[in-house]
C-alpha cells in the first residue's frame, strides 16, 4: 500500500477522512469545522465529502459540543468532537469529567461512549491567555477517561483510529505547536496504533526520559547533544497518559536506575508526579538519583513574551539529564 | 628533474630524535650521491649523513641546533636527469617548433605553475574526485597531454589508502554505564584489589545504601552482594560498611617501601611477573607448604614496591658522616624541648638538614611526569617519614617542612607516627611527599638499598648511630658515626649529583651550628 | 485569522523562483529532501518574465520582420508590417506557458509553493507575508535555504523609471508601439540587443556609451563586427558620453549627455531605454537577521558549494559574487547547492561558462581569450576560420563574422572560443563542451562536422590552429 508524507493536522485530517469512510457512525462536530474546515485545517474538505450530516458546524458552546456528542454516542453514533482550543473545554468539563466520564460506570456498563474529544493542546504559539493549555491531568485523574497526546504523524493517525473505534470515551490531544514542524510517512489504508502503550523512541542506558507531544522534539535533541558528553539516554514518548503504560516505564527505569521527566505542563500534579511514583513503588531498589521533573513551572502560563522561558527548552532539558546522571 | 625530499632516517639505537649540529651544503649546491649533507647528534654519538641522490640542494628544512623527529624532511635536492614522466606528453600534436619543448616540459597535472587554476578532467571525472576524496591537482593524467582520467582518479584514491570516509552518524560508545561509570572510578584507589571485591554492571539497593556508600567514598558495584532480589544482586548498608572498612585498610597501605630485604624485588617481582603462567602448585615437594594469602596491606605494598623498582633505575649512595657534635647538641636541647611538651628525636634535625640540601639540589624533590615527559620541580618540601606498623610500612608525610620549627617538626612527626602505628592515621596524611626519610638503625643495621617512594626521586635512610674509631688530628678516637643510604631515580638524578646532595646533607649534620643559618 | 503563530516546517526553503531558485528546488525534491519554494512575483523569475525570454521572442519577431523586407538580393520583395501590441501578446502567451510550465514541473516533484515574500527571522526561520489570496504571515523554520533572489535594473539619478518616457529593458519588452526615436542608454548587451531589435522594427535608434566601444567584455574584433552592422542597421552610437538627464519637449523629450571633458550634447527622442547594468537583490529580506551580510554592492560571497558564511544558508545566481551574471550559471549553481543540501559531492567547477550575446550577428564566447590564455601562463595557439569561407553561412546570406579557438600551443587543450556571427548562440555550445571534457584541438579537428553548417566552421578554426586548415589559409 503507498504512503504518504503528511504533518501531524495534515495525519488528523487522514485519520478523521479515512475512518468516517470505513464507518457511517463516525460523525466530526464543533466550531468552524465543517465549512471552514477547521482553523488549523484538521477537517478541511471534510463536509465536501460526507456532506452537513456528518460534519457539523455548532455554535460557540462547549457544554453544548460535548454534552451533544454524549447523547449522540449514548444512541450509538460515534462522534468526534472538536473544542478549538483545550484551553476551551472548561465550560464543558461537567459534562466531560460527570457525564463522559461516569457514564459507563452509572448504567453499569449498558451504555458505553464510543466518542474521541479533539482539541489541540500545549503551548509556543504566541497566542494570547487560554490558548496554550496544557492541563491533560485534569483529565487522567478522572478514571472513566482516556488521555491521549501523540508526537509524530504516524502515531497521529494510528491513535486517532484507535480511539475512534475504542467502546469508552478518549481525549485526543493535539500538539499544535508541531501540527506543522515536520512530515512522516502516514499509510493510506486504515492502521490503528494501541492505545496504553509508550514508545521507545531511543535506546540508552545512563538515564531514562519520559515526555511526550510537542516536548519531544527538544527532548530528542538535548540527547543528542548530550551524546557528545558521553551521556546515553533512552527516551521513551508516553502517548497515552492514561491509562499509564507503567510497565514500560519501569522496565526502562530498572535498566537505567535514573529518570527525568519533560512536560510543559506545570510541574505541581503533573505527570512527572505520577511517573516518580510509579518508580518509588515499583523500583526504588534501582534508584540511583532523584526523579527530575523538567516542566512549566507553577503559574498560570505566560503571556508570549515569556513564552520561551515558561515552556522547557533543549538547554533546560540538558540541564535536567546532566543533573540525573551526575546525582 | 624532479624534487626529492630527504627524510632524517633512523640511525639506530631506537633513537626517535636527533639534534642536526651542521649543515655541510647550501642550497644551490650539487651533491652527489654518499656525500655528507650534514652532522646530527643523537643521544651518544654525532653521525653523518649522506645523500642518497645527485642532484642540485634545493632547500635545507632544519636549522643548525634544532631537535628534528626521525622521519621528518630536513632537506629536498632537486635529482639530476629522469624524463620518466615527459614521455606521457601529446604526441604529434604540436607544431615542429615545439618539439624540444616537449622533453623539458613535464604534462601539466605534475607542474601547477602553468594551469592557472585549470583541470583537464571532464566533469564526471572531477566528481568522482570528489567523491573518492582526491585532489585532483595532484593527479598525474595518463590521458593525451595530460588528461586526467576515470582509472587515474581511482589509483590515486587506492594509493590513498583509507582515503575519505563519508560523514556518517557518530558512534557512540554504550558500553555499560558510560557516564556513571566515570564518577565512580574515581572513588577507589588503586589498592582496590583488597579482600574480594565484586565486578558488577547493576547494583540493587536503597537510596539510603547508596547514599552510605558515597559517603564511604565506596562504589556501590564492588559491594559483595549479600542476596539476591528481584533476581539482581542485592547490597545492605551493613555490607557497604563492611566493605569499605577492608578497602580503607588497603588504602592506608598506599605508599612505602620496606629497606629490611635487599633485592627482594627482584626476586617477588619476577615471581608476580610470572604469576599468571605459573601452573598449579603441587601438594608436596619443591614448592608445597602452608600457604598465607598474598593479599590487602601486604599486596598493596607489594604493588607499590613493584611499581616504583622497576619504572625507576635505582642507584643507592652510600657513605657515613661523624654526627658527635649533632648527638652533642641534642642532648642538651632534649631537655628543653622536654620544658616545652616535646620528644626531640634525630629525625627533625636531619629533617632540616634534607630539606636545606633539597633547596640546593632541586631535582631531588622533583616528579617525573612521562606522559608529558617533563620532570616537575616541586616547590613544596613534604618529608615523609617512614613509621613500621603492625600493618606494614607507614609513611606519614610532614607538610611543608621548610616552613615549620625544629619542635613544630618534631610534634608533628611524633604525632603521626603514633597514629600510624595505631592504625589511626588517614590516608590524606599519607599523601603528597616529595622526599623520603627512612630510619632503619632503630631496627639495627648500617646500610640499605632503599626503593623510593614513587611518586617520588630519591630517599634516604638512616642507620644506626654508632661509635666507631676515626682519625680526628692524626688520632684514632671513639666518635658517633650515622650512616646514609640515599636510593634516587637515575632517570632524573646522576649519580654526581647524588653524591653532592649527601655531601650537603653530611655537612649540615656534621655542624649541626649551621643548620641555624638555613 | 487563526490565533497563534503556528510555524511550518521545512527541510530546504527556496527563496526566488527564478533559473536559480526553481532548479535548485525541483533538484533538490528529486533527491527526497522536503523543499519550500516562496516567490513574490511570478514563477520563472526575471528571465522568464522580463528578461532571456521575452526578449528573444521580440528579437524572432524583429528579425524576422527584417529579413523579410531586405531579401532583395534573393529576389524576395516584402515591406512587413509589425503590429506590435499583436506581437507583444504572442510574446506574453509564450511567457505564460513557460511560467505555467514551471509552476507544473515543481508541483509535479513534489515542491511545497508559498506566494509571498520572505524576510529573515533568525539563521533558522523567515517570515513569509502571503501574497495573493492569503492568510496574512506565516513562519516557516528550515534546515537549510537557498537564497535567489536575482537582480534589479540599476537606475540612474535623473532617470526615474516611473516617468512614462523613461524605459528599463523590462519597460521596452511590454511595448505595444514601436517609438519612432529611441535613446539607449548603455551600450552593453542588453543594449545592443535592443537597438538592434528596435532598429530592426523601423526605430531611429541612438546609443550612447561611456566607455569608447559598445561589448565591453568582448574583444574589440569581436565587438567591431556588431558595431559595423550596428551602423549598417542605421544605430547611431556615441562614445564617451555619459546620460545626464532629460527634459519633456513639445515633441517627445530631450536626453542630455557630458563627456568626460564636460561637453554636453543633446538627442532628441520618444523613450529613453536605460540599460546600465543589474544590481543584486539582498536588501529586502532582513538578511542581517539570519547572520548575513552583503558586500558594499549587494553581493553576497560564497564557496564553491555556494555556501555563504552561514553554513546552512546558501546563496546562486545573481546575488553571487563573482561570477557572471547569467541564467544558466544561476542554473547550474542551484543544481550544485540543492545536491550538496542532499549530501552529494559537489562543487561548482565548471572549466568555462559560455555566453551569449543575441545581436546581429550574434556572439558566443566561452573560456579564455588569447590574452587570458597567456596571463595564466599557458603559450595560446589560435585558429580562425571566417565565415565568409562558410558555405553554409553563404548560403544564409549572413556571412559576417568569424569563429576562434584558443588552445594551448603544447598540450593541445581547447581553452577557450570566441564566435561572431550566424547562431553563435548555439555554435558555442560544442566549444564548451570540449573545453569541461579537456578535449585537445585535435579532438575537435578530427570530429567529423556534417556538411553544410555553420558548426563546421569550428571544427576549421580547430584545423587552422593546427595549420592544417582545408578551406582557410593557415597562418
Amino acid at each position: 500500500m503507498s504512503s504518504q508524507n503528511l504533518t501531524i493536522v495534515q495525519a488528523v485530517r487522514d485519520g478523521l477522512y479515512t475512518e468516517m469512510n470505513l464507518d457511517d457512525e463516525v460523525l466530526v462536530m464543533g466550531e468552524d469545522v465543517g465549512k471552514n474546515g477547521g482553523v488549523f485545517r484538521a477537517t478541511e474538505g471534510l463536509k465536501d465529502e460526507f456532506g452537513g450530516d456528518r460534519v457539523i458546524d455548532t455554535p460557540l458552546a462547549e457544554s453544548g459540543i460535548v454534552g451533544t456528542a454524549i447523547g449522540m454516542a449514548a444512541m450509538g453514533l460515534k462522534p468526534v468532537p472538536e473544542i478549538q482550543f483545550s484551553g476551551f473545554m472548561y465550560p464543558g468539563f461537567d459534562q466531560i469529567v460527570s457525564h463522559m466520564g461516569r457514564f459507563r460506570n452509572r448504567t453499569r456498563g449498558r451504555y458505553t461512549l464510543p466518542m474521541v474529544l479533539r482539541a489541540p493542546y500545549g503551548g509556543g504559539i504566541r497566542a494570547p491567555e487560554s490558548h496554550s493549555e496544557s492541563k491533560e491531568m485534569f483529565y487522567a485523574h478522572e478514571a472513566g477517561l482516556k488521555v491521549v497526546i501523540p508526537s509524530t504523524p504516524y502515531d497521529t493517525k494510528g491513535l486517532l483510529i484507535s480511539a475512534i473505534r475504542d467502546p469508552d470515551p478518549v481525549i485526543f490531544m493535539e500538539p499544535k505547536l508541531i501540527y506543522r514542524a515536520f512530515r512522516g510517512e502516514v499509510p493510506e489504508e486504515d492502521y490503528t496504533v494501541p492505545i496504553g502503550e509508550a514508545a521507545v523512541r531511543r535506546e540508552g542506558t545512563d538515564v531514562s526520559v519520559f515526555t511526550f507531544g510537542a516536548m519531544t522534539r527538544p527532548t530528542l535533541e538535548a540527547v543528542e547533544n548530550l551524546e557528545e558528553e558521553g551521556i546515553d539516554a533512552e527516551v521513551v514518548d508516553i502517548r497515552t497518559i492514561s491509562p499509564l503504560d507503567r510497565e514500560t516505564i519501569v522496565e526502562s527505569f530498572k535498566k537505567t536506575g535514573r529518570a527525568v521527566v519533560v512536560h510543559e505542563a506545570p510541574k505541581n500534579g503533573g505527570l512527572g508526579a505520577e511517573i516518580t511514583a510509579t518508580i518509588q513503588e515499583e523500583a526504588l531498589l534501582y534508584q540511583e538519583a532523584p526523579v527530575k521533573r523538567v516542566a512549566g513551572y507553577d503559574v498560570p502560563y505566560p503571556l508570549y513574551a515569556l513564552e520561551d522561558y515558561y515552556l522547557p527548552s533543549v538547554a533546560r532539558v540538558e540541564e535536567g539529564i546532566r543533573e540525573a546522571v551526575n546525582f | 628533474m624532479a624534487l626529492k625530499e630527504f627524510k632524517l632516517p633512523d640511525v639506530g639505537e631506537g633513537v626517535a630524535e636527533g639534534e642536526l649540529v651542521t649543515w655541510h651544503v647550501a642550497p644551490g649546491d650539487e651533491v652527489t650521491e654518499d656525500q655528507v649533507l650534514a652532522e646530527v647528534e643523537t643521544d651518544k654519538a654525532l653521525v653523518d649523513v649522506p645523500s642518497p641522490f645527485n642532484g642540485t640542494v634545493e632547500e635545507l628544512l632544519a636549522e643548525e641546533g634544532e631537535v628534528v623527529p626521525v622521519g621528518d624532511v630536513i632537506i629536498t635536492i632537486r635529482e639530476d636527469g629522469d624524463d620518466e614522466e615527459t614521455a606521457k606528453a601529446a604526441d604529434a600534436d604540436a607544431d615542429a617548433e615545439t618539439a624540444d619543448s616537449e622533453t623539458a616540459e613535464s604534462d601539466d597535472a605534475d607542474d601547477g605553475s602553468s594551469s592557472g587554476g585549470r583541470v583537464f578532467a571532464p566533469p564526471s571525472v572531477r566528481r568522482l574526485a570528489r567523491e573518492l576524496g582526491v585532489d585532483l591537482d595532484s593527479v598525474d593524467g595518463s590521458g593525451p597531454s595530460g588528461r586526467v582520467t576515470e582509472g587515474d582518479v581511482r589509483a590515486a584514491a587506492e594509493d590513498d589508502g583509507d582515503g575519505d570516509e563519508p560523514n556518517g552518524p557518530r558512534t557512540v560508545q554504550s558500553n555499560g554505564k558510560s557516564a556513571t561509570a566515570k564518577r565512580d572510578e574515581g572513588t577507589s584507589a588503586s589498592a582496590a584489589a583488597s579482600a574480594e571485591s565484586a565486578d558488577r554492571e547493576q547494583t540493587l539497593a536503597a537510596p539510603a545504601t547508596r547514599a552510605l556508600a558515597k559517603e564511604e567514598g565506596v562504589d556501590i558495584d564492588a559491594v559483595p552482594a549479600t542476596e539476591m532480589r528481584d533476581g539482581e544482586a542485592f547490597v545492605s548498608p551493613d555490607a557497604v560498611a563492611e566493605y569499605a572498612q577492608a578497602q580503607r585498610e588497603a588504602q592506608a597501605a598506599d605508599a612505602e617501601a620496606v629497606a629490611a630485604e635487599p633485592d627482594a624485588g627482584a626476586a617477588t617481582a619476577e615471581a608476580t611477573g610470572d604469576a599468571a603462567s605459573e601452573p598449579a602448585p603441587p601438594e608436596t615437594g619443591p614448592g608445597a607448604g602452608e600457604r598465607v594469602p598474598y593479599k590487602g596491606v601486604r599486596k598493596a605494598i607489594g604493588d607499590q614496591m613493584q611499581r616504583s623498582k622497576y619504572t625507576a633505575p635505582h642507584v643507592t649512595h652510600h657513605d657515613e658522616v661523624d654526627v658527635t657534635e649533632l648527638v652533642e647538641l641534642r642532648e642538651q636541647l632534649k631537655p628543653v624541648a622536654e620544658d616545652r611538651g616535646s620528644r626531640l628525636t634525630y629525625m627533625p634535625f636531619v629533617m632540616k638538614a634534607v630539606v636545606a640540601a633539597l633547596k640546593d639540589f632541586p631535582y631531588l624533590n622533583s616528579q617525573l611526569d612521562e606522559d608529558n615527559e617533563e620532570i616537575v620541580l616541586r616547590d613544596e618540601y613534604n618529608i615523609g617519614v617512614a613509621a613500621a606498623t603492625d600493618a606494614g610500612l607507614l609513611v606519614p608525610v610532614v607538610r611543608d617542612a621548610d616552613r615549620k620549627g625544629m619542635l613544630e617538626l618534631a610534634d608533628e612527626m611524633n604525632e603521626k607516627v603514633e597514629k600510624a602505628r595505631n592504625r589511626k592515621i588517614a590516608p590524606e596524611e599519607m599523601r603528597g611527599g616529595t622526599f623520603t626519610i627512612t630510619n632503619i638503625g632503630g631496627i639495627g643495621g648500617e646500610y640499605a638499598t632503599p626503593i623510593v617512594n614513587y611518586p617520588e626521586v630519591a630517599i634516604l635512610a638512616l642507620g644506626a648511630i654508632k661509635d666507631k674509631p676515626r682519625v680526628v688530628d692524626g688520632e684514632v678516637v671513639p666518635r658517633k658515626v650515622l650512616t646514609l643510604s640515599l636510593s634516587f631515580d637515575h632517570r632524573v638524578v646522576d649519580g654526581a649529583q647524588g653524591a653532592r646532595f649527601t655531601n650537603r646533607v653530611k655537612e649540615l649534620l656534621e655542624d649541626p651550628k649551621l643548620l641555624v643559618l638555613e | 485569522m487563526v490565533v497563534g503563530d503556528i510555524a511550518t516546517g521545512t527541510e530546504l526553503l527556496v527563496i526566488g523562483a527564478g533559473p536559480g531558485g526553481y532548479v535548485a528546488a525541483i533538484r533538490a525534491a528529486q533527491n527526497g529532501i522536503d523543499t519550500t519554494l516562496v516567490e513574490k512575483d511570478a514563477y520563472g523569475g526575471t528571465c522568464l518574465n522580463y528578461g532571456c525570454i521575452p526578449s528573444k521572442a521580440l528579437i524572432t519577431g524583429a528579425n524576422l520582420a527584417h529579413e523579410a523586407g531586405n531579401a532583395e538580393e534573393m529576389g524576395i520583395h516584402a515591406d512587413p508590417v509589425v503590429d506590435m501590441s499583436q506581437l507583444r501578446d504572442w510574446k506574453s502567451g509564450v511567457v505564460d506557458q513557460l511560467t505555467g510550465g514551471v509552476e507544473k514541473l515543481c508541483k509535479a516533484n513534489g515542491v511545497n509553493l508559498v506566494e509571498g515574500t520572505a524576510r529573515f527571522k533568525d539563521e533558522n526561520a523567515v517570515r513569509i507575508a502571503h501574497g495573493g489570496e492569503g492568510q496574512g504571515s506565516e513562519t516557516i523554520e528550515f534546515e537549510h535555504c537557498i537564497i535567489a533572489t536575482g537582480s534589479r535594473v540599476i537606475q540612474i539619478p535623473g532617470f526615474d523609471f516611473g516617468d512614462e518616457p523613461v524605459w528599463s529593458s523590462r519597460d521596452a519588452l511590454e511595448a505595444d508601439t514601436v517609438p519612432e526615436r529611441l535613446v539607449v542608454v548603455g551600450g552593453g548587451y542588453i543594449g545592443m540587443e535592443l537597438s538592434t531589435t528596435f532598429a530592426k522594427l523601423g526605430a531611429d535608434v541612438t546609443v550612447v556609451e561611456m566607455l569608447d566601444d559598445i561589448l565591453p567584455g568582448y574583444e574589440s574584433d569581436v565587438a567591431r563586427v556588431v558595431r559595423e552592422r550596428a551602423e549598417d542597421l542605421g544605430i547611431d552610437m556615441h562614445f564617451g558620453e555619459g546620460a545626464s538627464g532629460w527634459r519633456d519637449e513639445d515633441d517627445g523629450i530631450m536626453v542630455t549627455t557630458e563627456t568626460e571633458d564636460g561637453e554636453e550634447n543633446e538627442y532628441r527622442a520618444d523613450k529613453v531605454l536605460v540599460a546600465v547594468g543589474r544590481s543584486p537583490v539582498t536588501d529586502t529580506m532582513d538578511i542581517e537577521s539570519a547572520g548575513l551580510e552583503a558586500d558594499d554592492r549587494g553581493f553576497l560571497s560564497v564557496d564553491e558549494c555556494r555556501r555563504t558564511d552561514v553554513e546552512h544558508i546558501y546563496a546562486v545566481g545573481d546575488v553571487v559574487e563573482d561570477t557572471p551574471m547569467l541564467a544558466h550559471v544561476a542554473s547550474k549553481e542551484g543544481i550544485v547547492a540543492a545536491e550538496h543540501v542532499a549530501g552529494e559531492p559537489v562543487a561548482f567547477d565548471s572549466q568555462a561558462v559560455p555566453a551569449a550575446v543575441f545581436t546581429d550577428p550574434e556572439i558566443g564566447t566561452v573560456g579564455m581569450t588569447e590574452a587570458d590564455a597567456e596571463e595564466a601562463g599557458f603559450t595560446p595557439v589560435v585558429g580562425q576560420m571566417p565565415f565568409r569561407a562558410s558555405g553554409r553561412a553563404l548560403t544564409t546570406n549572413h556571412a559576417d563574422g568569424f569563429v576562434r579557438v584558443v588552445a594551448d600551443e603544447e598540450s593541445g587543450f581547447v581553452l577557450g572560443a570566441q564566435i561572431v556571427g550566424p547562431e553563435a548562440s548555439e555554435l558555442i555550445a560544442e566549444l564548451a563542451f570540449a573545453i569541461e571534457m579537456g578535449a585537445t584541438l585535435e579532438d575537435v579537428a578530427s570530429t567529423i562536422h556534417t556538411h553544410p553548417t555553420l558548426a563546421e566552421a569550428v571544427m576549421e578554426a580547430a584545423e587552422n590552429a593546427l595549420g592544417q586548415a582545408i578551406h582557410t589559409l593557415n597562418r
